[in-house]
């Protein structure tokens, strides 16, 4: 399509603002390169169509026709910290996709683990970076990719050296301020052989913003590591949230990502895992808790490649009002992953008649010898579950909280980080509070 | 003043009457049997009593207390001081039998306008009442209910009954799905909760609860009334002679 017609759609009127931004001064050629090769890729390919598989239930159109703007330089003066997860580790802050050294805290990283931006990466880092991750995407995820590659604020490398084992988190700050602002960033983390840590991700907004935010994460976990990647997406409710992860797993590694969706009017999660050896154990699980008009679709694709890997996957949602849950997933077994074991299960918790939940699990098996497993349920809360609740002196309100945080307690659990987990369910437990509980008490 | 009067109580499940003029006084510290058959209401009569959703009442009083219990909401009535251990206690995943048990407790301290209770010391207080119903501490971080033998669960149900005390004590078919040990223990909590405030009403199909549990009064109910009242002498003329004499080839 020639671009003078694109540019008739608002987003894409941004995407062109954006190719004139050089943040970065001179060092900046090598983002401006990617940026003009996601823009010109992106306008090749178009807005993931409704057309596509994967985008039936999740329409970008609204999207396209609102005007977003390059952030300026803003005055954050502090982190929304009732928002964000409260962990006690090292802080990498991103204000608007780009590092921001103030509200950063890396002093207390250990030294075994490594931590750059954009502007600090060396010239091998950026080939690393430039590599292709060996999970191919499919058409229908290339459109995100060229969007955040075109819109591209700022890049994360950490690397994990080889055998470093560390009980403290990592913990990525991503803050949204500004009136349609846009931005893009890029995670690639690398897991050294045999070494192991969490990284722990905190999307949030300033009060009042609207913002749309791309993060895309390439994720290299090499043989025998363990990585924990937990995220809770607590975007403000007028913003848009698109994310890609992208991990490739080897030999006798573990992932264990957790995706808990709270905010946003409009979100996406992919995440997409490829098994390439034996021996992984890979878990893709996540919480989500929408009202109103929010849109949260959960897009998992895992991938086993080689024999004897096993995989888990449990998603718990609570839907309210008008707000509509996607969940997709598909385990993907090649022919000679033999031994395979995969489990996949996606619950939505419906509390209005209103609200919506479209469930697509799906198995795709060339192997003979496996053991695969899925489905999906959709439930109100029980009367008999209420009543008894009642029958013991808690009022209905009372009853219903306590069984909505239950409910999604369960998958919380899933998280294999205690702290971790701890600190999400809290988290959990005081915005089931506020978005279900208190809206009346609000204004 | 009595704990508990119904008066002439009619009450419907869906369009079907089930309750068909039921009159009852219990008075302080007294324990009430009410025995029948299956199909008799029994049941139905505990549920109105607790308000439970979905049993309309038609016709009649309940007076608790001098409080018109059909006003209030199922938790109000709980906080007032009504117990329903239920028959099939209900599994509650994901609410371990510890928060479940404070939310109920301090629910009522909140009624009553009082102070939350503190942590520490009502984890002492439950502790041990748990341990006189031989209760492990497991069972209280387990969630309510799960996974739990029908011993177990009648157990929970009188662990609770311990814990907040009620004026009124409901306990519906609390026998059913019980061996003789599990049964004394349970008839031994009830017992040691019985005080001369405390009232109870034993809902029940088989004497045998009766004799752990001894009864000052017993009702018979079929079709929906009581058809006779006596002592405890009467629950055992029912084992002997069974219910048939209150059917009379009606349904």
């Amino acid at each position: 399509m020639n671009s003078s017609v694109e540019s008739i759609v608002p987003f894409n009127q941004f995407i062109d603002s954006a190719q004139g931004d050089h943040p970065h001064g001179n060092s900046g050629d090598w983002l401006s390169e990617i940026k003009e090769k996601g823009r010109i890729e992106f306008y090749k390919l178009g807005w993931p169509s409704p057309k596509f598989e994967s985008w039936r239930y999740t329409n970008l159109n609204k999207l396209a026709k609102t005007q977003f703007f390059l952030p300026q330089d803003m005055e954050l003066a502090k982190l929304p910290y009732q928002d964000i997860l409260p962990v006690d580790a090292p802080k990498i802050a991103l204000v608007n996709g780009k590092f921001n050294r103030e509200l950063s805290d890396l002093s207390t990283i250990s030294e075994g683990i490594l931590v750059n931006n954009f502007q600090g990466m060396s010239d091998e880092q950026r080939a690393l970076f430039s590599l292709e991750n060996p999970t191919t995407l499919p058409k229908e995820g290339l459109p995100v990719k060229a969007l955040n590659d075109a819109l591209l604020s700022d890049v994360l490398f950490i690397e994990i050296r080889p055998g470093w084992q560390s009980d403290v988190p990592l913990h990525i700050v991503s803050i949204g301020c500004g009136d349609h602002v846009g931005f893009s960033s890029k995670i690639f983390v690398s897991a050294g052989e045999n070494s192991h840590l969490d990284i722990v991700e905190s999307h949030a907004g300033e009060y009042e913003s609207t913002y749309f935010s791309s993060c895309v994460s390439n994720i290299d976990i090499k043989a025998g590591a363990r990585l924990g990647h937990y995220k809770l997406q607590n975007d403000t409710n007028t913003s848009t949230h698109l994310a890609l992860t992208q991990t490739s797993i080897e030999a006798d590694a573990a992932y264990d990502n957790f995706v808990m969706s709270v905010g946003g009017i409009l979100s996406r999660s992919e995440v997409r895992s490829f098994i390439a050896a034996s021996g992984v154990e890979c878990c893709v699980n996540g919480a989500y808790l929408g009202t109103l008009n929010q849109h949260m679709d959960n897009t998992t694709f895992i991938e086993h490649a080689a024999e004897g890997s096993k995989s888990r996957e449990v998603f718990k949602g609570v839907l309210a009002d008008h707000a509509k849950g996607v969940f997709q997933g598909k385990i993907f077994v090649h022919p000679e992953a033999q031994k395979t074991d995969g489990y996949q299960m996606n619950r939505a918790l419906l509390l209005s008649d209103k609200a919506e939940i479209d469930s697509k699990p799906e198995l795709e098996i060339y192997a003979d010898d496996v053991r695969c497993s899925h489905g999906a349920t959709v439930g109100e809360l029980e009367e008999e579950h209420l009543f008894y609740l009642k029958a013991r002196g808690i009022n209905a309100e009372s009853a219903r909280r306590l069984l909505v945080e239950a409910y999604i307690g369960e998958v919380i659990d899933e998280i294999q980080s205690q702290s971790i987990k701890e600190a999400l369910s809290r988290v959990a437990s005081d915005l089931l509070k506020k978005k279900l509980f208190e809206r009346c008490n609000e204004r | 003043m009595s704990i508990l009067s119904i008066e002439n109580l009619h009450a419907n499940v869906g369009e079907t009457e089930i309750l068909r003029g039921i009159n009852l006084k219990i008075e302080p510290g007294e324990v009430h049997a009410v025995m029948g058959p299956n199909g008799s209401g029994k049941s139905t009569l505990s549920y109105v009593l607790a308000g439970r959703d979905g049993y309309s009442v038609t016709g009649g009083s309940v007076e608790f207390k001098d409080k018109d219990l059909l006003e209030l909401e199922a938790d109000e009535r709980a906080n007032e001081g009504v117990f329903l251990a239920f028959q099939y206690p209900v599994e509650v995943p994901g609410v371990t039998g510890m928060t479940f048990l404070r939310e109920a407790y301090n629910s009522r301290l909140r009624y009553e306008g009082r102070d939350e209770a503190d942590a520490m010391e009502f984890l002492k207080l439950v502790r041990s009442k748990a341990k006189d119903l031989n209760m492990s501490d497991d069972m209280l971080k387990r969630p309510v209910n799960v996974g739990f033998s029908g011993g177990e669960k009648k157990r929970n149900e009188i662990l609770q009954m311990a814990v907040l005390e009620p004026k009124l004590a409901i306990l519906d078919e609390t026998d059913s799905g019980l061996d003789i040990d599990a049964l004394k223990l349970v008839a031994d909590g009830v017992n040691a909760l019985r005080t001369s405030e405390r009232s109870m009403l034993i809902i029940t199909h088989y004497q045998r609860l009766l004799d752990y549990i001894e009864p000052d009064h017993v009702h018979v109910l079929a079709h929906g009334q009581i058809q006779r009242s006596g002592g405890k002498e009467l629950a055992l003329e029912l084992e002997a002679n069974g219910y048939a004499e209150f059917f009379d080839g009606k349904v």
